[in-house]
Formats: structure tokens, C-alpha cells, sequence
């Protein structure tokens, strides 16, 4: 998928008089999960967002039962803050771009399932706590340090194909796609290719370069890199086209040369 | 800043290195010598006994292979172990392989487990029970008595085929964990490579196992030593 394709809009010939939308519902966190189903009138150009918003008007479910209306977080709209990421029909992404012809497009059917994306903490039906991206992103250091007791100055200049690639990994929204599509990462025991890719951009930085080491020993614990099991689904799934396997081969290569054979320098 | 190796990182880089270096390198010899009884039971036996004859033997056999096998094997298990699979929902081309490394890795272990109780030790009740190791005038004989129970041979072909692909994915796996093939068009082509090294490994290895069962294995006649005529002395080249 490529971040533009939603360009290229596919309609539905012959739309269904209704849709369906199984939807994954639990009360909070902890609480036992379970299914309900709504009924929507089809209309032209609804995506998962707008129809979520239609059916929270009058939660009532395809049995007649009222229930509780379904939270789920947004906030962009436009597909860049990755907040929205949800597991639609089976596959996770932003519910902002997932656009209702497109899903009965691809599923042949008349029904579009929602389910919260199950590596992450769930706190109520699609929500979820990402919060543990964030202490990935602290576990590597993905920061620049600046000024310290005295000013650093301004940064040397890069060329411009090093910018190029790095603005490439500078797209991450924290969305959590790569981690939820990635069959070695739950359990807290894989960091996950998110993190790994921050480093790499970090460690690309001529600034951030002086303490790449840090960043590197942030991957080479017992949850670290090595746990990559090179299934390369999230290169497949990210909605940034990030080059994530890239990352990691590129940092595995860093690791080979001057980690795991560092010692041949001294 | 020094750096700080945990236990998993060791522990993954050996298990890849002892992937490719003592056991694929194996697999390659392994082969060569299969492939030997193509040219009749004389040849093959005279192979056999030439690994008698390499010098340290016993130390080579446990510590270039069993260790690493066993270590290989095991720690492969726990890895596999840890797998959460969702090629159903994508079903992208690597997600299978990935799949189907963890599938064959654990299929091996337990074929490998049987294949060195059959062969190397002769333990296995209602088979052979001569161990090929220390027999080296009946090695043929013994081999190409189990591979007329066709259940076996069956057995023994699924064993080469799941070696064939766990090796030559293997390498690819290798060559981007140690960071040695990175871009994307350098992993196609390291693909490529692979794809195809498994199939000559796949086809090598069951035509050395037809080889037990019929002169030349799969192959015409012809190209093998033993029924090759001495060519006419003095006749043209061309």
C-alpha cells in the first residue's frame, strides 16, 4: 500500500441496501470481549470513521438491543497521526482511510469487522494504550541531545540523499501497524521494528551519530533486534511506506561491524 | 560506552551462525557423499570409508556436528515457540516463509532425530539395526534396504526437501540478520539465489536417495561412471 493510494478511488457498482459492522466490544480493561453487530444504510462515500460515528448516534444492535456506543479514538482525519489504527476486516489500519466500497470491494461481502489491534492494552472496544511505542522510543534513545551545559552550535549539513532517506523514517506516526502485523512482537519480548527504525534515523543524524552506542545498546537486550524473525509484515502494513526492513538490516549491519566485531579494532 | 551483549543476542547469533557454518556446511559434504552412490555400491562404500579414515573423527562428529545440532535444534524450538502466526490475515510471501521456517525447522528435528537413530546408530526397532558408522562395506547394502520400504523412502525425501528450503532460506535469513544484504532489490535477488539453490539441493539429495533403489538414481545412465563405455580410442572429437 502506498501512502497515496487512496487516490485512486474504487466504487461499488451495485451497492448493498445495508452494511453490516461487527464490531469487538469490551466494557474496560480487563473485562471479558465479545461481539455485536449494527446495521447501517449504505450510503455513498462512508469510511470506517463516519459510519463509527453514525452508528454511536443510536447504538442499538442488529438483534434490537440498545446498547452502549462504540469509543474509539481519532483525532487527524487525514491518515497522519496514526491514532485511529484499528484491525479492519482482519488487517490492521487507520479506520480514517479505510473506505466502505474499498472493504466490500476486497471481502466480497456486506460485512465490515472492527476489532481493537491486540498487541496493545485494551481500554475499552477499539481503543487501545499505545503508551508502550513511547517507552520503546526511551528504551533507544530516539532523541537528539542538544545543548548541554554550553551551546553545541548549529548541526554540520548533510547531503541531500542522507536527508532523503532519513525524512523517510521521520514519517513514523506512531500508529503501532508494524507491531500489530509482526508475528515476533507481544509478550514484551521484541522491541519491534518502530523502535529500531527511530534509532536508525537517530543514528543517521550527524548530531545524534556521537551517541549512536547508546541507541545500539538499547537494541541489544534480551527484547532487542535479534528477535526479528524477518517475516517482513510490517514493511507490508505501514501506512508511511516506511522502509522498516531497511532499518533493520542496515542496523544489524552496524552491529556486525562495529559491535559484535568491534573487538577486532582494539 | 561499552556494550553490553544480553543472553537472547548471544544466544540468536549463535544460533544463526551454527545454521549456516558447521551444519550447512555439513549438509553440502552430506550430500556430495550421497550423491557418490550414483556411481554403484563399490563407490559408495569406498566413500563411506574415507570418512572413516579422517583423522580426529569422533571430535569433528561431536563438536562440529552434534553440538551444534542439538544446540541448533533446541534453540530453534524455543524460538519457533515464541511465534505468534497471522499469515492467514496477511498473507504476504515472506510471512509464509517465515511460517514455513519455524514448519520445517520443527518437522527436522524430529527427522533428523530418526534419520541418525536409523543410520548413524542402527536403534531403530522393526529397521535396520547395523549402524552405518563402523560398517562401511555394508553401508550401501543397509541404506538401500530401508529405501525399498516405501513408507521410509517417503520419509526420507520430505526430510530432504524440508533441509533443502530450511538451508537455503536460511542463508537469506543470515545474510540480512548479520546485515550483509540490506535494500530491497538486494533481498530479491538473495531470494532468487536461495529459491533456486533449494531447488538444486532438493533435486541433488533425492536423486542421491533414488540412487540406493535404482543404478544412477533419476538420472539417465549414461552420465554415470559405472555403466559408462570407455570411449573408442582414436575416434574423432567431434
Amino acid at each position: 500500500m502506498t501512502t497515496n493510494a487512496h487516490i485512486e478511488k474504487k466504487r461499488l457498482e451495485t451497492p448493498p441496501a445495508t452494511i453490516k459492522f461487527k464490531i469487538q466490544r469490551r466494557e474496560k480493561e480487563g473485562a471479558q470481549a465479545h461481539w455485536e453487530t449494527f446495521e447501517l444504510q449504505y450510503r455513498r462515500n462512508l469510511n470506517v470513521i463516519s459510519a463509527l460515528m453514525e452508528i454511536r448516534k443510536d447504538p442499538v444492535t442488529i438483534e434490537g438491543k440498545q446498547t452502549t456506543p462504540p469509543v474509539w479514538d481519532m483525532s487527524c482525519l487525514e491518515q497522519v497521526c496514526g491514532i485511529c489504527t484499528m484491525v479492519i476486516d482482519g488487517k490492521v489500519r487507520q479506520s480514517c482511510s479505510a473506505l466502505i466500497d474499498d472493504l466490500l470491494l476486497a471481502s466480497n461481502s456486506d460485512t465490515v469487522t472492527l476489532a481493537p489491534m491486540s498487541k496493545f492494552p485494551n481500554v475499552r472496544d477499539l481503543k487501545v494504550d499505545r503508551s508502550k511505542m513511547f517507552d520503546h522510543l526511551k528504551q533507544v534513545e530516539a532523541w537528539i541531545e542538544l545543548d548541554g551545559t554550553y551551546d553545541l552550535g548549529p548541526g554540520p549539513h548533510v547531503p541531500n540523499e542522507l536527508a532523503q532517506e532519513r525524512y523517510a523514517f521521520s514519517r513514523c506516526m506512531t500508529c503501532g501497524c508494524c507491531l500489530e502485523a509482526c508475528p515476533q512482537y507481544g509478550d514484551d519480548n521484541y522491541i519491534g521494528p518502530q523502535a529500531i527504525a527511530q534509532a536508525r534515523l537517530f543514528n543517521m543524524h550527524p548530531t545524534g551519530k556521537m551517541t549512536a552506542e547508546d541507541r545500539i545498546n538499547g537494541l541489544l537486550g534480551d527484547d532487542g533486534i535479534t528477535n526479528c524473525g524477518n517475516a517482513q509484515n510490517c514493511i507490508q502494513v505501514c501506512p508511511m511506506s516506511i522502509p522498516l526492513t531497511k532499518a533493520i538490516y542496515e542496523t544489524n549491519r552496524d552491529i556486525t561491524v562495529n559491535t559484535l566485531f568491534g573487538w577486532l579494532k582494539k | 560506552m561499552a556494550v553490553k551483549f544480553s543472553k537472547t543476542f548471544l544466544l540468536r547469533k549463535l544460533h544463526q551462525i551454527t545454521g549456516i557454518v558447521p551444519l550447512g556446511m555439513f549438509f553440502f559434504v552430506h550430500m556430495f557423499t550421497n550423491s557418490k552412490a550414483m556411481n554403484g555400491e563399490a563407490a559408495f562404500n569406498k566413500a563411506v570409508k574415507e570418512i572413516h579414515d579422517i583423522p580426529f573423527l569422533l571430535l569433528i562428529e561431536i563438536f562440529g556436528i552434534f553440538v551444534p545440532l542439538i544446540f541448533h535444534s533446541v534453540y530453534g524450538i524455543l524460538i519457533s515457540a515464541e511465534a505468534k502466526p497471522n499469515a492467514l490475515n496477511y498473507g504476504y510471501g515472506r510471512n509464509w516463509f517465515y511460517m514455513l521456517q519455524r514448519a520445517t525447522g520443527i518437522f527436522l528435528f524430529f527427522f533428523i532425530l530418526f534419520h541418525v537413530l536409523n543410520l548413524r546408530f542402527g536403534l531403530v526397532p522393526y529397521l535396520n539395526m547395523t549402524p552405518v558408522a563402523g560398517n562401511a562395506d555394508k553401508a550401501f547394502a543397509i541404506v538401500a534396504g530401508e529405501f525399498q520400504i516405501t513408507w521410509v523412502m517417503v520419509v526420507y525425501i520430505f526430510g530432504i526437501l524440508a533441509t533443502a528450503w530450511h538451508l537455503a532460506y536460511g542463508f537469506f535469513l543470515f545474510a540480512v540478520d548479520w546485515g550483509i544484504v540490506i535494500g530491497e532489490k538486494a533481498q530479491k535477488f538473495t531470494l532468487a539465489a536461495g529459491l533456486g539453490l533449494a531447488a538444486l539441493l532438493s533435486f541433488v539429495g533425492i536423486n542421491a536417495a533414488f540412487s540406493f533403489v535404482r543404478p544412477c538414481g533419476l538420472m539417465p545412465k549414461f552420465i554415470c561412471e559405472e555403466t559408462k563405455k570407455p570411449a573408442p580410442s582414436g575416434a574423432a572429437k567431434f
